[in-house]
């Protein structure tokens, strides 16, 4: 059997979560930090791709990154390469439909956070970064890996902007949505129900595991204690 | 409150007058050649992706020769439609643009390798060869990969190369059997340079927006999106370009079908086809 599209849907799902992880925790801090009207425009910009249908989105990104788009021409002259029907591109693709699930994540984890907290830090006379890392980043623990989790799942089920920048090339391009899709549209449902149930197998995994994290982390129900002054 | 009561019972008898009226006209026993107003019909039409534009015309043109119908266009590869038929897809028409997709859902090829399971979707006395076309190589506006036969696909100008899935698209299907015969389809796969469609509208699409160096369609896809075609595929180096077409045996209105289906290979319906770029078959 060909693990192509298994290891395919898992490397494109691993790199977009990171640049998701670091893009949805710096967006989210700095918005929060926003003026209202401000901050309610970014936030309706920012969460679009979440109720865009995939074929919105793919449409949008191959009039940007395809061959004759501002983007992807730029690409073309500087390095010769096309980025569509490539796996960057489905990168690309999944950055874009995951991000508001890790934006919305941390930002509602940011705004619930005990803002005593980082009052009490500031006077203390610690700078904003070492409050950010020492303090709320490892109080919003929970947040950070729920959203993570959710995007990782989410970009490993992308379908239908994946499939319309990259195109389906066994052994290059295919992921388990479009390989399922194609074996389908083929009759053989014999391999589809395996690709099913190793997807089915794979986000019951990783859900499980969000569960076991949760339930390893203290509930923090009592008030925080200040760190002893002198 | 007696003014609301009497407009209220107003109302009422005004709505049931009218009801009353519309249902009176009930239709008697008429003799179906002496009424020129038929009861409307829909037809659901499963026809093959390359079909799309030529049948859209068509649509306008049915429209005066039998106001009734409605027809309603479903444009997709043709192995897909043929997987829903299978899956009882309401539907009163298949026009394929693969013998193979028809063969199998045609009870005198039951027990044969086409339809090894007996299916019965389509009325064989019904089926007819429609159309044939061309398969050829087109390329995205002003030729970036300066493609000028099938042979230079191997070489190594050519990054990728869209068709549309052999197993699911008659035109993928014919596409690798050109290949094959012109002995560039492993070495093609080799590469990886094959990228597959679900249908040749996709492909052409592909194409169009300039993601592939090159790509397989039929030339009457080519013509539809205004794409240079630089090489034709061998006639002998596929099976025959042939589109069949039948009415199926879940059909709402299997007369209406086969009187469209009468009206595809009439005068008016051909010179469309072959405005597009279609041939006998």
């Amino acid at each position: 059997m060909d693990w192509f599209p298994l290891l395919n849907s898992l490397r494109i799902a691993l790199f977009s979560t990171i640049v998701t992880f670091f893009l949805g925790i710096l967006l989210a801090y700095y918005v929060a930090k926003l003026p209202r009207g401000l901050k309610g425009l970014l936030d309706c910009i920012l969460t679009m791709p979440l109720v865009l249908p995939p074929t919105v989105i793919g449409f949008f990104l191959l009039k940007l990154i395809g061959p004759y788009g501002s983007v992807g021409s730029l690409w073309l002259d500087l390095t010769g390469k096309k980025i569509t029907m490539t796996w960057y591109a489905s990168i690309c693709a999944v950055i874009i439909v995951t991000f508001p699930l890790m934006y919305r994540t941390v930002r509602g984890a940011f705004e619930a956070f005990d803002q005593n907290l980082i009052h009490a830090g500031k006077t203390l006379g610690r700078s904003n970064a070492w409050i950010f890392w020492r303090v709320l980043m490892p109080g919003c623990t929970q947040g950070l890996v729920a959203g993570t989790v959710l995007a990782f799942a989410r970009g490993l089920g992308e379908y239908g902007a994946t499939s319309m920048v990259s195109g389906y090339t066994p052994g290059r391009t295919a992921t388990i949505s479009t390989t399922v899709y194609q074996l389908w549209q083929e009759g053989n449902d014999a391999l589809a129900y395996r690709w099913v149930f190793i997807n089915l197998a794979i986000s019951f995994a990783v859900l499980l595991a969000v569960n076991l994290i949760e339930r390893r982390q203290p509930r923090k129900r009592r008030p925080a204690r200040l760190p002893a002054a002198g | 409150m007696k003014k609301v009561l009497s407009l209220l019972c107003a109302a009422g008898l005004t709505v049931s007058l009218a009801a009353c009226g519309s249902t009176g006209s009930t239709p008697s026993a008429t003799p179906e050649e002496s009424t020129p107003v038929a009861e409307p019909v829909e037809l659901n039409v499963f026809a093959a992706a390359s079909l799309t534009e030529s049948l859209n015309e068509i649509q306008t043109l049915y429209t005066d020769v039998a106001p009734n119908v409605t027809l309603l266009f479903t444009t997709l590869a043709s192995g897909t439609l043929q997987t829903q038929i299978e899956q009882g897809a309401d539907a009163d028409l298949f026009l394929s643009a693969g013998q193979n997709e028809m063969n199998a859902l045609d009870a005198t090829y039951a027990g044969t390798e086409f339809n090894p399971l007996g299916l019965d979707f389509i009325l064989s006395n019904t089926r007819i060869d429609l159309l044939g076309n061309q398969l050829v190589l087109a390329v995205p506006a002003g030729n970036p990969a300066g493609i000028t036969s099938f042979e230079d696909l191997i070489t190594d100008s050519v990054t990728m190369l869209a068709i549309g899935a052999p197993a699911s698209v008659p035109a993928g299907m014919y596409a690798q059997e050109t290949l094959t015969a012109l002995g560039l389809w492993d070495t093609l796969n080799a590469e990886n340079k094959l990228t597959l469609a679900s249908s040749v509208k996709e492909v052409t699409a592909q194409v169009t927006a300039g993601s592939v160096d090159a790509g397989i369609i039929y030339l009457t896809d080519a013509n539809a999106a205004g794409l240079e075609v630089v090489a034709i595929a061998p006639t002998d180096s596929h099976s025959p370009i042939v589109y069949p077409a039948a009415v199926l045996t879940n059909s709402h209105a299997p007369q209406a079908a086969e009187d469209f289906l009468a009206f595809l290979t009439g005068p008016e319906a051909t010179a469309v086809f072959e405005s597009y770029g279609f041939s006998a078959p």
